[in-house]
């Protein structure tokens, strides 16, 4: 779908990209990164928006710096910005885009219509942008990305603005298009909780270069196991998971608990149980998202 | 339940159906301008400009024409001339040029939207020719529509030139209104490019059309200074290119005979050239991602 390889971008004397090196493939990628990482820059690099000053880049097989209209005609975008053309209704500025991305009249209708409907906004379609709220807004510019059926669809920072409702409500409208319609979708965040409840894949941008790249099932696969917290008596507990033949270490306030046995989660209920103590932390040993981004950013 | 029941509405899904060629997406951009700069499928107060304007325009082709039918007996050369209803209306000319431009161009940047078209098939030439096409357009129904409609309506009153000269004459009409609406268009469009306050950039417009007209015209009556500098004069150069197209003489301006007419066709094509220029170079390397 995607592939950099040495891609740089500089702004004056400020590299905003120095040589990123990635390849992003189907499904659902997170493109993760905090404010003036380079995400924003590296998509408009991948739209052809911007010129790259050293690498190579190909989008759907081909530069996009010389795409041909076939390409540019299969990537939808949504930008990260709410200002539209306030007079239009939201029909018609989808509509006039999916004509933009070369569907005949006829069909940009009925598919301005249908994603309308799909992104929740069928009954408001006729309403004027400048009158919907964030929400709306974003999902108005959900319904553009994706009227024409493209490829692959950009998204950046598509849940900025949104109240804690919403923003689910559009995680699980992204998750669902890149799932049931068999497009792309490469979404711009800085929200781990995010990325991490609908990707497939991440890449984490830091200063300007890629620093983890891979899907969210590799980053999370690591030692198996389990990782126990308790209030007190750590010790005892060890103690008692060795004595019932468990793989038991104690790590730094918590014990981290091997993968032999397959009954590790009971014998931990019951030792714990059985010394009464307060179990804080039962969850399996592997990497979450936070661990790597923040693993990455010291 | 029937067994012929069927399903029609089965919501959004992919489309495999044809594509058009990217000549669509410029013609539907172009409409798409065409429709907004003139106020259409918007709210009253986007219409009262436009219609102001075209009714500057054509207002005095309607009283012409009434005159003519009311008196009846006017002689054909007591008729208003072609090129002196392209003077008439060169103010009506230049507000049109200072509305319609920037708000073809000028929303866009501001907007964002630039950036949502050149995402797609759309490329900055592309671009700028579905604006230039769509401003071209517009500026065409007041440097042709009131000449065609003069002209029709004369014939058909009895006052027209005759079966004979009417192609002749539709050919100096129409050479005129496209030579006319391509220098204003031009020259609104580079002004447009430089700023996205539609505001500024109407009145850097209006300045950029008559100040020099005003600055050279003093100067070459007071100083002496030579005809030519006329040719910088946008508002002179379209009147005299009228004139000459059409064969006739101004009433009250002494005709600026040492400039040839190839002179003054070359002041219209520099100009146009000119404001292309600087429209296709600003667009060339304008940030059109935000």
């Amino acid at each position: 779908m995607i592939s950099a390889r040495g891609v740089v971008k500089r702004y004056g004397r400020t590299t905003a990209l120095a040589g990123i090196d990635v390849e992003i493939g189907s499904g659902v990628t997170g493109l993760l990164g905090s404010n003036g990482a380079g995400k924003t820059t590296f998509i408009s690099l991948v739209l052809g928006l911007r010129s790259r000053d050293a690498g190579e880049l190909t989008v759907l097989g081909q530069d996009p710096a010389t795409a041909g209209i076939a390409v540019r005609a299969r990537i939808g975008y949504a930008p990260e910005h709410h200002d539209l053309p306030a007079e239009l209704t939201a029909t018609e500025l989808v509509r006039h885009l999916a004509e933009q991305h070369l569907l005949p009249r006829r069909a940009a209708v009925q598919r301005t219509n249908d994603a309308l409907w799909l992104v929740g906004l069928g009954e408001e379609r006729f309403r004027a942008v400048s009158t919907m709220s964030t929400g709306q807004r974003q999902r108005v510019k959900l319904a553009a990305a994706i009227a024409h059926d493209p490829k692959l669809v950009l998204l950046d920072e598509p849940t900025d603005g949104l109240d804690p409702m919403q923003r689910v409500e559009m995680l699980s409208l992204i998750r669902r298009i890149g799932t049931e319609f068999g497009m792309q979708i490469l979404i711009s965040s800085h929200h781990l909780e995010e990325v991490e409840r609908i990707c497939d894949s991440v890449v984490i941008v830091e200063g300007g270069e890629v620093v983890h790249a891979g899907t969210l099932a590799g980053l999370r696969s690591g030692p198996e196991g389990l990782v126990v917290e308790v209030d007190e008596r750590m010790g005892e507990l060890v103690s008692l998971l060795a004595g019932r033949g468990l793989e038991v270490t104690a790590d730094e306030g918590r014990i981290l608990v091997g993968a032999g046995s397959p009954d590790a989660h009971d014998a931990v209920r019951d030792a714990v149980a059985e010394l009464g103590v307060g179990l804080r932390r039962l969850e399996p040993r592997g990497r979450t998202l936070e661990d790597v981004y923040l693993g990455e950013e010291s | 339940m029937s067994g012929d029941a069927r399903l029609f509405d089965l919501g959004y899904r992919a489309y495999d159906g044809p594509r058009e060629r990217p000549a669509y997406a410029v013609a539907s951009l172009a409409v798409f301008t065409v429709r907004r700069v003139l106020g259409l499928g918007r709210g009253a107060r986007h219409k009262v400009l436009p219609a102001i304007t075209l009714a500057i325009a054509y207002l005095p082709a309607l009283g012409s024409v009434a005159f003519a039918v009311i008196v009846n007996d006017i002689a054909a050369g007591d008729l208003i001339g072609y090129g002196d209803y392209m003077f008439i209306i060169g103010s009506a000319l230049a507000l049109f040029a200072a509305l319609i431009a920037p708000e073809a161009l000028c929303p866009d940047r501001r907007s964002g939207m630039l950036g949502l078209y050149l995402s797609g098939p759309l490329d900055r030439t592309r671009y700028l020719v579905a604006k230039g096409s769509a401003v071209l357009a517009v500026m065409l129904l007041i440097t042709l529509g009131p000449l065609i409609f003069m002209l029709l309506a004369f014939e058909l009153a009895g006052f027209g030139p005759g079966a004979a000269e009417l192609p002749n004459l539709l050919l100096r009409i129409f050479a005129t209104g496209v030579a006319t609406a391509l220098l204003y268009a031009a020259l609104a469009m580079a002004v447009s490019s430089l700023t996205t306050r539609r505001a500024a950039a109407a009145v850097g417009v209006i300045l950029l059309i008559f100040v020099p007209a005003n600055v050279v015209r003093a100067a070459i009556e007071s100083t002496g200074a030579p005809d030519e500098l006329d040719l910088l004069s946008s508002p002179f150069v379209a009147a005299e290119l009228a004139y000459r197209i059409f064969g006739e003489t101004p009433d009250d301006v002494e005709p600026v005979t040492r400039l040839s007419t190839w002179l003054v066709a070359g002041g219209v094509a520099a100009a146009v050239a000119a404001g292309a220029l600087v429209c296709w170079l600003r667009y060339r390397r304008l940030e059109a991602f935000r």
